[in-house]
């Protein structure tokens, strides 16, 4: 017999742990009051309807090079713009971090920034690596517009986007010698999977993207720069253009389908592999945590995907509405990510917040900072969210939120070494120096507006604080908690909170909560 | 569990206030000292270098001509590279390594790899970690030699790794070992510490995930000051520079030192994924790898433990041969691997690779890396290596 969904409030509530970063009691009851199939078709509606936040001030269309060097550029004048480029470069990254945390906590279509960073963990970018933050926007923008889209739709759009062409290489990759990185990266990480190339598709495929740069807008009247220089120093603007000369038109083989084959005529063969439709769909699975160990729930999606043509949203809707999601081995054992923990804590106990750089570095220090996954494949999720390292980060929540108190270590030991030093012993002392300065000098911009979270134990219990201690921590964990509260969990928050004058306990049962094993899961 | 009466008196100590701190009086260490945990025994250090560090342009057969040929603009001049050997010279930017050549404490082994390699950086990196190349295995090779030959060691360290993702040397299902990012993190007031600690007192439920995060939240908290007092000195033998490897090794150092009850340390150097304009970035990953090193090795002498210390240093691939067209490398095969300490045989372990005689462009390898880790088990840790690595590979004499 085909196992069927128990619909009532606690599967209400495992759904909105799930694609709201949790769910408070009176949306749960709402939720549950409505057939399955209506909530999750409605839930996706919303999500697809939600307005795009609004950009970020500083971006720029279109965008300018300010370290472009031409024959008169000084030394001098070229340091100094370099400098403030990457001033700049760290500000913009700073805000960048702000601005999508923001719109996390506060937009009331939570499902798309959901899935927005299930592709931003997908279609990855480091920032670490980019040398200008304006592509990180553009790359967040692209994966929002078409988070609950169609997928070849949102290859392309990040595909011919400036961020993954800087990152990956594709820029400038030329006939001459293709570059194979991102080649390589589309079919391993993006689309087919591993098992379903082999090397002769990631070479035959960077010939295919060959011919692609960035520049400025057509028709922009260009200032010849000085020979030889590098990519920051010479580009013109981040419009993905097309140079004829260098792209390879000869004959390619991809994945057994032959042709002239350039961008376009790679992404529809790559897109529409079946192969593709599983591995997006396992990703899927394993991100909002289904258990799915016959891959009977894959195989439904992964149909469907093939069936639509890559329509996200009617693909995460058999997921969403599936037994196996609701089966007891899916229930409260999804570990919550850094950012889920965070901008589910604000949510859920109401927090005034407005997200600065020091809020967004709690994220960072848990293991997931906002547009610096760890590398091109993302983050792993799952149990390698913790370990000794983050858990003490994570320990250290109550005193970020609560305190608005930084703790010592949330950055790593020590800042990267990213060219060599000089030998001559003066040189490199004063080298040091500078980069230590810098460093510096980009931690205090980091930490100078501090944390601005305010915490009220009325709004934290929706306006209904119990009396009673028992009441308030059954209140509480009920609200906090997916999975039932251990014994000692119950019996240690009571004890607290029977002490303590009624105006501090909703405060300090939140700190400890925060830190309990159950509050880890989702 | 204790009787209620005496959780109950040791909740309600103290002012109460809405910090954690203040709520509790100072009860005592979360592990107490003891001695009998101390390690005097050998440790290894295991160096990471992330992304596929190009072994061509580290270890340069500067007597070639098809080297320079197929790296017109990013080959390494015969003139400026620190010649070690007839057919080899080093990276100019790593003249630590080669005072360290020089003094007898550096082996060096060319061309290192393992039959049909792969080019994925996840799957690499998982063949060097699990040592398991023809299939996927969910344990590190550290992590079953901590199975097979440490279950006695009453540690909660065995391994210990600085860094953000933990490492799959390690992996193990009865895991010994911990990663963490940043010691300072592990400090918080007794008091916080035993209000912790009860709240993550594993009970045993039916949802795995659940116990997972109770045995590690144990872990966290008995960590905490053990690592604390073997850092709360501070004592340093030698300058290291201000940057994160270099700065990751003192730490380690320290630790060593301080004889905390861990054999394998993990230590990670990233950024070798160098597909354009190598030539700056990989000079200054290696210069800050080899004074990394460099220092770790003179501090580890000045305090007394350089003899019981491995230094091993391993990445995922190198990289192809000729260059490309943006002035960098594509991911490859073969690589090379150092071996630093006060008991390694110096000397390069390994003839030069043929350059004429590639595989579409790649090296082919001459070592097989479990050669190497075999040697480390066997030589180093008194192991049964096959038993660890699953078969017998020929002897390497890299350790004395």
């Amino acid at each position: 017999m085909k196992p069927t969904v128990t619909w009532d409030a606690a599967a209400a509530s495992h759904l909105l742990s799930r694609t709201e970063f949790g769910g408070t009691p009176k949306r749960t009851e709402q939720l549950a009051a409505r057939p399955l199939s209506d909530v999750v078709a409605v839930m996706i509606e919303e999500a697809k309807a939600a307005p795009a936040p609004a950009k970020p001030g500083w971006v720029k269309e279109p965008w300018v090079n300010t370290e472009r060097v031409y024959p008169e550029t000084t030394p001098k004048e070229r340091m100094e713009n370099h400098r403030k480029a990457g001033e700049r470069q760290t500000r913009e990254r700073n805000e960048l971090r702000c601005w999508w945390l923001d719109h996390m906590i506060r937009t009331p279509a939570p499902l798309r920034e959901v899935m927005t960073l299930f592709w931003h963990g997908h279609f990855t970018t480091e920032a670490k690596r980019m040398f200008v933050a304006q592509p990180l926007y553009t790359q967040n923008a692209a994966t929002r517009t078409h988070a609950l889209g169609n997928f070849r739709d949102l290859l392309e759009a990040v595909t011919l986007d400036a961020a993954m062409m800087m990152y990956l290489n594709m820029e400038d990759s030329d006939a001459k010698k293709p570059n194979e990185n991102f080649a390589r990266e589309l079919l391993e990480l993006f689309t087919v999977g591993i098992g379903n190339y082999g090397e002769r598709d990631i070479k035959e495929l960077a010939r295919a993207l060959t011919g692609w740069t960035l520049d400025a807008p057509p028709g922009t009247a260009k200032r010849p720069t000085v020979a030889d220089a590098s990519r920051t120093f010479c580009r013109d603007g981040l419009v993905p253009t097309f140079v004829k000369e260098k792209h390879d038109a000869g004959e390619k083989t991809v994945l057994g389908k032959t042709g002239k084959f350039g961008v376009k005529d790679v992404l529809d063969i790559v897109a529409a592999h079946p192969a593709t439709a599983r591995f997006v769909s396992t990703k899927l699975i394993k991100y909002f945590g289904a258990s799915d160990p016959r891959n009977e729930l894959r195989d439904r999606m992964a149909a469907k995907f093939g069936q639509t043509k890559g329509d996200i949203a009617a693909t995460l809707a058999v997921l969403l509405a599936s037994p196996e999601f609701f089966a007891k081995e899916s229930r409260g054992t999804l570990i919550k990510s850094p950012v889920h923990l965070l901008v589910g804590t604000c949510r859920l106990l109401n927090l005034d917040v407005t997200a600065t750089p020091s809020l967004a570095q709690v994220t960072a220090a848990m293991g997931q900072e906002l547009f610096n996954p760890p590398n091109v494949k993302g983050w792993p999720g799952g149990r390698d969210w913790i370990s000794s390292g983050s858990l003490a980060v994570r320990y250290h929540l109550p005193e970020a939120l609560f305190d608005g108190q930084e703790p010592a270590g949330f950055e790593p030991i020590a800042t990267d070494r990213n060219f060599a030093l000089p030998a001559d012993e003066k040189a490199r002392k004063e080298l040091i120096a500078r980069i230590q300065n810098f460093d510096k000098k980009r931690r205090e911009e980091r930490k100078k507006d501090g944390f601005k979270v305010t915490f009220d134990p009325a709004k934290a219990l929706d306006g209904a604080v119990p009396e009673k201690a028992e009441a308030l921590v059954a209140a509480l964990t009920a609200k906090l908690f997916v999975v039932a509260p251990r014994t000692d969990t119950t019996a240690v928050l009571t004890e607290v909170v029977k002490d303590l004058p009624a105006a501090e306990r909703v405060k300090l049962a939140c700190r400890l909560i925060l830190t309990t094993p159950e509050y880890q899961l989702a | 569990m204790l009787p209620m009466i005496d959780r109950r008196r040791f909740l309600s100590v103290g002012a109460l206030t809405a910090t954690v701190p203040g709520f509790l009086a100072k009860t005592g260490s979360l592990l107490a000292d003891d001695k009998s945990l101390a390690n005097k025994d050998r440790v290894l250090v295991v160096v990471q270098l992330a992304g596929g560090n190009d072994g061509l342009n580290t270890l340069i057969p500067f007597r070639d001509d098809a080297y320079y040929k197929a790296r017109p603009k990013i080959g390494i001049a015969r003139t400026k590279s620190l010649k070690i050997a007839d057919d080899f010279a080093l990276h100019p930017e790593v003249g630590d390594l080669r005072k360290l050549y020089d003094a007898g404490e550096l082996a060096v082994v060319p061309n290192v790899g393992y039959p049909n390699p792969n080019r994925s950086h996840f799957r690499a990196t998982e063949i060097w970690e699990t040592a398991t190349p023809e299939k996927d295995v969910l344990t590190g090779w550290v992590g079953r030699y901590f199975d097979a030959e440490c279950r006695g060691v009453p540690s909660p360290m065995l391994g210990l790794q600085l860094g953000e993702k933990p490492a799959m040397t390690f992996a193990h299902p009865k895991g010994r070992a911990v990663t963490l990012t940043n010691p300072s993190l592990f400090k918080w007031d007794d008091a916080t510490g035993k209000a912790m600690e009860r709240l993550n007192r594993v009970a045993t439920t039916d949802n795995p995930q659940l116990d997972f995060l109770q045995r590690t939240g144990n872990d966290t908290l008995s960590l905490s000051r053990k690592i604390q007092d073997a850092l709360k000195d501070g004592k340093s033998g030698a300058e290291y520079a201000p940057f994160n490897f270099s700065q990751s090794l003192k730490v380690v150092a320290q630790m060593i030192a301080a004889e905390v009850p861990t054999r394998v340390y993990y230590v990670s150097l990233g950024g070798f994924d160098t597909h354009t304009t190598q030539t700056g970035r990989h000079a200054g990953l290696l210069q800050e790898l080899s004074q990394g090193i460099g220092s770790f090795v003179a501090d580890l002498k000045a305090l007394g433990h350089l003899d019981r210390t491995l230094v091993m240093s391993f990445s995922e691939f190198g990289r192809r041969v000729s260059e490309n067209e943006q002035q960098g490398t594509d991911h490859g095969t073969a690589g090379v691997m150092f071996l630093a300490g006060g008991k390694v045989k110096a000397g390069v372990h390994g003839s030069r690779p043929d350059l004429s005689d590639l595989d579409e462009g790649d090296l082919k390898f001459k070592t097989d890396f479990r050669s190497v880790y075999s040697a480390v088990l066997k030589d180093w840790f008194a192991a049964d290596a096959s038993k660890v690595l699953g078969a017998e590979f020929k002897h390497l004499p890299i350790l004395a």
